[in-house]
């Protein structure tokens, strides 16, 4: 493997193995949010609101993990580039799964 | 800040000023991008969690108020975090000084504030 940066071999992968498991922590943040979306459509008085509801916090946090996992082979690259598009589509997905959260409130 | 949107939703210019950071910073940045994602994400499950846990309040629909409260909170986070990340990205690349932001700071204290708030309604209700 080259050796890109200077001192790269005091840092022997261990940046990118941080942000490896970053977006993992952060999926399961997400997991958590997605939960709690969900819990309504389980109750006894669900409706079609309700499982509309869950579906759509089960994407979003599908799409949460899959970004999540389609930037992990990125970092495997000797020198990561960096990924606006990702980053961008991570947080847009974020505020969406915010404004579904709002409407499972207000339900 | 238009400037800043353009940025946004032009993928290939923040990549073209400038020249190309130690991978490290980057990815250091990504990380930073990441944490304030869950902070976002736990501000919405803190949201998610006060309408379904919270027992009826006093002041009538004081729980749904404060629930969408920390969802706009957390969809606010999730906006700026993508900002800071772009605005580094962009001071990285060209060698000045990183974005300041007082954002942390504002929503420290929005927290504080409320968890107060929380305190008062709590002591209210049991005295």
């Amino acid at each position: 493997m080259p050796d890109p940066t200077p001192g790269a071999a005091t840092d022997p992968g261990a940046a990118p193995q941080r942000t490896r498991l970053a977006w993992r922590r952060t999926g399961l943040s997400a997991a958590a949010v997605a939960l709690l979306s969900v819990r309504p459509a389980f109750s006894p008085g669900a409706g079609p609101p309700e499982w509309l509801a869950a579906a759509g916090a089960m994407i979003c946090w599908a799409a949460l993990v899959g970004i999540a996992l389609h930037r992990a082979p990125g970092l495997r690259a000797p020198v990561p580039a960096v990924v606006p598009r990702s980053i961008r589509a991570y947080a847009l997905i974020t505020v969406a799964l915010a404004a579904l959260a709002g409407w499972v409130v207000m339900l | 800040m238009l400037g800043d949107l353009t940025l946004w939703f032009d993928p290939e210019r923040s990549s073209k000023v400038g020249t190309t950071p130690d991978y490290r910073f980057s990815l250091a940045n990504e990380r930073t991008f990441l944490a304030w994602i869950r902070t976002g994400l736990a501000l919405i499950a803190g949201g998610l969690a006060c309408a379904q846990f919270l027992p009826p309040l006093p002041i009538e629909h004081l729980r749904e108020i404060i629930s969408i409260l920390l969802l706009l909170l957390g969809g606010l986070v999730a906006l700026r975090a993508v900002d800071h990340w772009a605005r580094t990205e962009r001071a990285m690349r060209l060698g000045v000084d990183l974005p300041r932001s007082r954002f942390p700071a504002v929503l420290a204290l929005v927290v504080a504030v409320g968890a107060v708030a929380l305190i008062v309604a709590v002591l209210v209700q049991v005295f």
